[in-house]
């Protein structure tokens, strides 16, 4: 990662004022075409600028082709291990003792035969639950997920009661639920069924060579030894499971139906699998209805999405660490004092602070009025939420607010990391503040924050709460809002997500179906800069 | 320093940089707290209840906290009291156990597990609150029981958040857990005798986000207690005083409940916060 | 509490239910915070009075009426059993199956005792699914008397000079489709939609964009480009307004706040090419629904405590408590109800007012956009049409299809169980329209063929009849119209 820097700073300026345009280009140039540190060195600073810039977007092709590629590598060593399994489950059979073939059919057998009783057991008793819950429900469950159910509610009239009463019949959503647990459920006993034939393959090979086995009393150590680990994710692995992973791969298969408001599932209609209609929906640039499609709203909210992250992640970044710089600053007192008050937007929880700071921007809330009124200063109230890009840039102004609090805090501790005698000898060579400040601290800095930022641009392009609490995403949008719902200016994806979940139609499926497209382009976001990042990060002037 | 001892000037514009400097804290200062003491004195205004275009009441008095005491917000605060304190307990086991163990262990399946998570938490998890919801409400867990469903998914969901736990332990020297397992310590015993006495900062960062996560919950909470007021948490409840036909009668009143929701949290906050910066700064940008 | 403002007390069926209905249901209610204390007290003098032996056990819970359906939609079986809720939810409620069809002893009672207006709001296609509650959810003017002074109340024009000359704010709600759909009913305009009796929408009859629409374009342009507008129907007097255009609910805030300068009057005239007209609006109610339920017996307790909670005696409670104003004939005869201020300015608005159908959920974010069009246009009368224009052809997409869809032919039936809810497709090949897929019936399964998924064309004339049970194609021939069953 660090690069040995022979040249004279010196050097480099001078060079750069005898370049001209066609060597200037046609070094960088060169450079993108064959890297060599020879030639990045010889670069002026502008030109490194340059091409630092250009080999980002020259890496991305590539980064992307490298995905695909180990994409394909994936599939191919997945195939090729599937085809081993087989082999190898075949040969256990083939080869493997009585006990071992029996444990093809009662899971646990050979280990309880061999004296492993408590993992035999385990084995049995989860085997047994399943073919339980098989017979019981999981059978029912799977056999209607192809429909997602035959009979929606009736109606009947009592004419002595003068009453209606309603037989509420099959239930998609729970059809779907639980067909889905089902599937995992089914998953969960193959690859439990490959475990039990595998410790019989290994027990019988053990014996053989005259080994000992480990016994109940070995295998409860390990748990808290070589074995530790997985006692130690059991709990929330299982939960992570349940309540993050499932409900995930339930909402994408809603992406398949037609599940909205008038298609509950239970109460009204059933729903049913509709294919990928949802998605023509949303990425045909047909017009929806209010003169704009899908595709284009998707489109705008989206720029304003990324527009919003890339903003609220840096003025957040530079204005935190400039904060916290002052506040480090020798010479200046009470910081503890400083720090506390700044501190104060991190504990308070925000729906408190950001509905009250919403209702102060108001058009007739506390700085209106006290501009108008009191001051004099305006003759109108400032349209902070109803004016377009002043309620974008007031959106991005309160974040601030709420943001560089936890930035300080942060830069705080990294900054007084960074050695001393850098700066020291900085200022011997005559180095002024700026100058110290872009060679020493914002190198230092991006390289340690580098993956944060990251985490903090994809957790900004999810920022619901800033959002919400503050504008609700207005003001409205007229060109976007339509058949699509209404649609804000302020509209993050995630709000927009949010609004067509609650919204007048319910549309879960049109709902799900941008969920999907939120964790595309983050995913692929994420991707690229993953990929590019350390390329460029090499180049870095940081020592 | 030494050198410049002799430099008049230099000393001048440091006294001169250090004053804009003390300028700029303080304008920064009341903006940062303005709100604060607004929401403060208004909850302290009784000639109204609505909202009004200036700051100081005109009237002094405690109607708004007496308003609060003989309304809902007494459940709701326990509500939202007992899930932060169960987040606290459960949610700082999970999240320390996968963290710690994605530090230190080296297991076949731990790149594709860390990476799995990784694509998980770019779901956006708006998603996934119509089908929690009927779990939770198969499970019994919604309207009145809200708060033990609450606690179920937020802990459940909660080792997702391992990672700046796990950067933090991860500066943990792994010499000191290799010694202890040459004198013969299990993994175990090498968890609570050794490295979780070094990793206090981090255990109190992880209670005390537990803990605060909670009291500012709206949109998840919202749509597994609708419709029951038992099973409100403060940011439930309180959100609709402000809607429309609300907020007129309710306003003063929202304002005494912030004070009162965010008064303990913040003390909290502020005699833990050395904590909370060693978290952060260990743990959140080494991940 | 008298026993003959009970329905069913005559001869209609319900009399002989009465021994049936004796027992204790465990009920929960949503009403709004302010209502919850008053229902408990109605619900137990339901219990005390009424002459079947129910006693009902209900748990009252705040929930604004705003956002019943919101709630209810999310999970109707968690839902209240009785709930109050906003009229333009009806549609929603009903498709969210979240709503029991009134029995017709019940329908009787409803109709016989409140305004035509408030049947109409309960009403879906010929069925009623809710008992009216209140007739006061509609909007007219609320001033400060010391700005405006009142011989300028009837001008929209001079009330805006007022404002803007004392730097005053207008709160009027114009971004959102209730309030701006009053100008448009100024000027004669008309917006109708159709639903059937299972809460679907089947049309909309609507001319806001026409010359008639021009006129209010200029009308809200009036408003929403002044400096003093502020898109709020709030009680903004405390906080730099000085006129609020808002209903009942704000009054106690409103007068508080005014004291002596409390005006309250219908909406102002308008002046466009010479011509005043007189702002229009939306008049509606609030309804009491019933959740749909299993056992018959609750169903009907709950129904008979409905019509107790929307008699003439609970209305009036309300209006004497929180001035909610009513819908039973009675009650609005009562004379402290003629004599109440709002009360009285809503009843002038009434002339201008018409009665809120049930509009399609879209709509209202349809609709809500124009003022914002408006306000963000240049002014001229061109950017007003392509305002208009752009509502139409986004109420018009609600129900416009693409060609191929509206040519294709779909099977529609009972052959999933679904009930005749779901098209299923087919593929041509000339006239000849095949099933994409064979489908297992029984004897006795019916269905149509029908086009665009209307009525309009659809074969055979009356339905099809599966005689025989079996998997079959279904094809029909396009010219002749002829359907027949292709065995797979």
């Amino acid at each position: 990662m660090k690069r040995k820097k022979g040249t004279d700073p010196e050097k480099s300026s001078v060079r750069r004022k005898h370049k001209s345009p066609k060597v200037f280009f046609k070094e960088i140039g060169a450079l993108l075409k064959e890297y060599t540190d020879k030639g990045y060195l010889r670069l002026s600073k502008l030109q490194k600028f340059i091409y630092k810039i250009l080999a980002f977007f020259k890496a991305i092709p590539f980064a992307i082709a490298r995905f695909f590629k180990n994409i394909g590598v994936c599939i191919k060593n997945a195939a090729i291990s599937v085809v081993e399994e087989f082999k190898d489950i075949g040969q256990t059979f083939a080869n493997g003792d009585w006990k071992t073939r029996v444990s093809f059919f009662v899971m646990g057998f050979g280990n309880i035969a061999r004296g492993q009783i408590l993992r035999g057991i385990l084995f049995l008793l989860f085997e047994i639950v399943f073919i339980v819950y098989m017979i019981v429900a999981g059978g029912y469950w799977l056999s209607m997920l192809p429909s997602l159910g035959k009979q929606g509610p009736t109606q009947s009239y009592d004419a002595v009661l003068d009453t209606y009463t309603t037989v509420y019949n099959d239930n998609s959503f729970k059809i779907l639920l639980y067909g889905v647990l089902t599937i995992f459920f089914i998953i969960a006993l193959i690859y439990t069924w490959r475990l039990n034939v595998k410790q019989n393959k290994l027990a019988e090979q053990y014996l053989k060579s005259g080994k000992k086995l480990k016994s109940d009393k070995d295998d409860l150590r390990s748990m808290v030894d070589e074995q530790f680990y997985k006692t130690l994710l059991a709990l929330p692995l299982t939960g992570i499971l349940i309540f993050t992973v499932m409900p995930i791969v339930f909402m994408i298969l809603v992406a398949f139906t037609n599940y909205d408001g008038a298609h509950n599932g239970f109460s009204n209609n059933l729903f049913s699998w509709v294919g990928l209609d949802n998605f023509n929906t949303l990425l045909s640039w047909q017009s929806a209805g209010g003169g704009q499609s899908y595709s284009a709203t998707f489109g705008e909210i989206l720029a304003w999405t990324l527009i919003w992250a890339f903003l609220a992640t840096f003025t957040n970044y530079f204005l935190g660490m400039f904060v916290a710089m002052m506040i480090n600053k020798k010479g200046i007192a009470l910081k503890k004092l400083w720090r506390t008050i700044l501190v104060m937007t991190v504990a308070i929880p925000q729906f408190i602070s950001l509905l009250y700071v919403s209702k102060m921007f108001a058009k007739n809330g506390l700085i209106n009025l006290t501009l108008k009124d009191t001051l004099g200063w305006i003759s109108q109230p400032l349209p902070f939420w109803e004016d377009p890009m002043w309620a974008r840039v007031t959106v991005i102004l309160v974040n601030i607010w709420i943001g560089i609090p936890y930035l300080m805090l942060i830069t705080t501790g990294i900054l007084m990391n960074i050695p001393a005698d850098l700066y020291e000898s900085a200022r011997i060579d005559g180095a002024n503040a700026w100058q110290q400040y872009t060679k020493i601290t914002l190198p230092y800095m991006l390289f340690i924050t580098g993956p944060y930022l990251l985490t903090s641009f994809t957790g900004n392009m999810n920022n619901f709460n800033v959002i919400y609490l503050l504008t609700g995403g207005a003001p409205t949008n007229p060109a976007a809002s339509g058949a699509a719902g209404s649609v804000g200016y302020t509209d993050l994806l995630i709000t927009w997500l949010f609004k067509i979940t609650t919204g007048a139609e319910s549309q879960y499926y049109l709902a799900s179906v941008v969920g999907i497209m939120v964790f595309v382009v983050v995913a692929l976001i994420s991707l690229i800069v993953y990929n590019v990042l350390p390329s460029i990060k090499n180049e870095e002037d940081y020592q | 320093m030494s050198k410049n001892r002799h430099h008049m000037g230099i000393k001048t514009l440091n006294r001169l940089s250090n004053s804009a400097i003390y300028v700029l804290l303080v304008i920064i200062s009341i903006i940062w707290l303005i709100p604060f003491i607004f929401i403060v004195l208004q909850s302290f205004r009784v000639e109204n209840t609505y909202q009004v275009g200036y700051v100081i009441p005109q009237q002094w008095g405690l109607q708004n906290y007496i308003n609060l005491w003989n309304s809902d917000f007494k459940r709701w605060y326990l509500n939202t009291f007992i899930i932060a304190l169960a987040a606290a307990v459960f949610q700082t086991i999970i999240v320390l156990c996968m963290s710690y163990t994605l530090s230190r262990f080296r297991f076949k399946m731990r790149g594709p597990l860390m990476r799995f998570m990784l694509i998980l938490g770019m779901f956006p998890g708006m998603l996934t609150m119509i089908i929690l919801y009927r779990v939770l409400s198969d499970l019994g867990l919604t309207q009145s029981n809200a708060v033990p469903g609450l606690i179920l998914v937020s802990v459940a969901s909660s080792g997702m958040g391992y990672y700046v736990s796990k950067g933090f332990f991860d500066t943990i020297p792994k010499s000191l857990d290799e010694a202890a397992r040459v004198d013969g310590a299990t993994r175990l015993q090498v968890l609570y005798k050794i490295i979780l006495p070094l990793a206090k900062p981090i255990v109190i960062y992880t209670i005390l986000t537990a803990f605060m996560g909670p009291w500012g919950d709206y949109v998840f909470a919202r749509y597994v207690a609708f419709g029951t007021s038992a099973g409100y948490n403060v940011a439930v409840g309180m959100y609709s005083w402000l809607t429309n036909d609300q907020i007129n009668n309710m306003y003063t009143t929202f304002c005494a409940g912030g004070v009162i929701v965010a008064l303990p949290v913040t003390i909290l906050f502020l005699c833990l916060q050395k904590y909370y910066v060693e978290g952060v700064t260990g743990g959140a940008v080494k991940g | 509490m008298t026993l003959h403002s009970l329905p069913g007390g005559g001869s209609d069926g319900a009399d002989g239910a009465g021994a049936e209905l004796a027992g204790t249901y465990d009920i929960v209610i949503w009403a709004p915070e302010a209502a919850v204390d008053l229902t408990k007290t109605q619900v137990a003098d339901f219990n005390s009075s009424n002459e079947y032996g129910i006693t009902i056990n209900a748990t009252v819970e705040p929930v604004s009426e705003a956002d019943a359906a919101t709630n209810m939609i999310t999970d109707v079986q968690a839902g209240g059993d009785l709930y109050f809720f906003a009229q333009d939810q009806l549609s929603r409620l009903i498709q969210a199956g979240a709503l029991s069809k009134l029995g017709d002893a019940a329908v009787e009672f409803a109709k016989s005792n409140n305004n035509a207006a408030s049947i109409l709001a309960a009403q879906s296609g010929s069925d009623l699914y809710a008992y009216p509650l209140t007739a006061d959810n509609g909007y007219f003017m609320y001033y400060d008397k010391s700005v405006v002074p009142d011989s300028d109340v009837d001008s929209l024009e001079a009330i805006i000079a007022d404002c803007e000359a004392a730097g005053k704010n207008i709160s009027y709600e114009l971004e959102n489709a209730w309030y701006t759909a009053g100008f448009f009913f100024a000027t004669g305009c008309h917006s109708d939609w159709v639903t059937d009796n299972d809460g679907n929408f089947i049309s909309i009859d609507d001319d806001f964009n026409s010359d008639k629409g021009l006129i209010a374009a200029k009308g809200i342009q009036k408003v929403v480009t002044s400096k003093s507008y502020v898109n709020s129907s709030n009680a903004d007097f405390a906080s730099g307004s000085a006129v609020v255009v808002t209903g009942t609910w704000n009054y106690a805030t409103i007068k508080d706040q005014l004291g002596d300068n409390f005006g309250v009057t219908d909406l102002p005239s308008f002046e466009v090419d010479g011509q005043s007209y007189h702002i229009g609006s939306y008049s509606g109610c609030k309804l009491l629904g019933v959740k749909p339920q299993t056992d018959a017996t609750k169903g009907a307790a709950i129904a008979r405590l409905a019509q107790y909670l929307t008699g003439k005696d609970c209305q009036l409670a309300r209006f004497n408590s929180f001035g909610w104003g009513p819908s039973n004939k009675e009650a609005l005869a009562d004379p402290a109800v003629a004599a109440d201020p709002t009360l009285a300015a809503l009843n002038e608005q009434g002339s201008y007012a018409i009665p809120q159908p049930n509009i399609h959920g879209s709509w209202w974010d349809i609709a809500k956009v124009i003022a914002t069009d408006i306000r963000d246009s240049d002014g001229s009368e061109s950017a007003l049409k392509a305002a208009l224009e752009k509502y139409e052809q986004s109420i018009q997409a609600v129900f416009t299809m693409s060609d191929d869809v509206k040519n294709a032919f779909t099977v529609i039936g009972s052959i999933n169980g679904d009930g005749w809810t779901l098209d299923l497709p087919m593929t041509a090949e000339g006239d000849i329209w095949t099933s994409n897929e064979a489908y297992t019936m029984d004897a006795g399964v019916e269905f149509k063929c029908r086009q665009g998924k209307s009525w309009d064309v659809a074969y055979p004339a009356d339905n099809y009849v599966v005689e025989t049970a079996g998997t079959y194609y279904i094809q029909l021939n396009a010219a002749t119209g002829e359907v027949s069953l292709i065995p797979a």
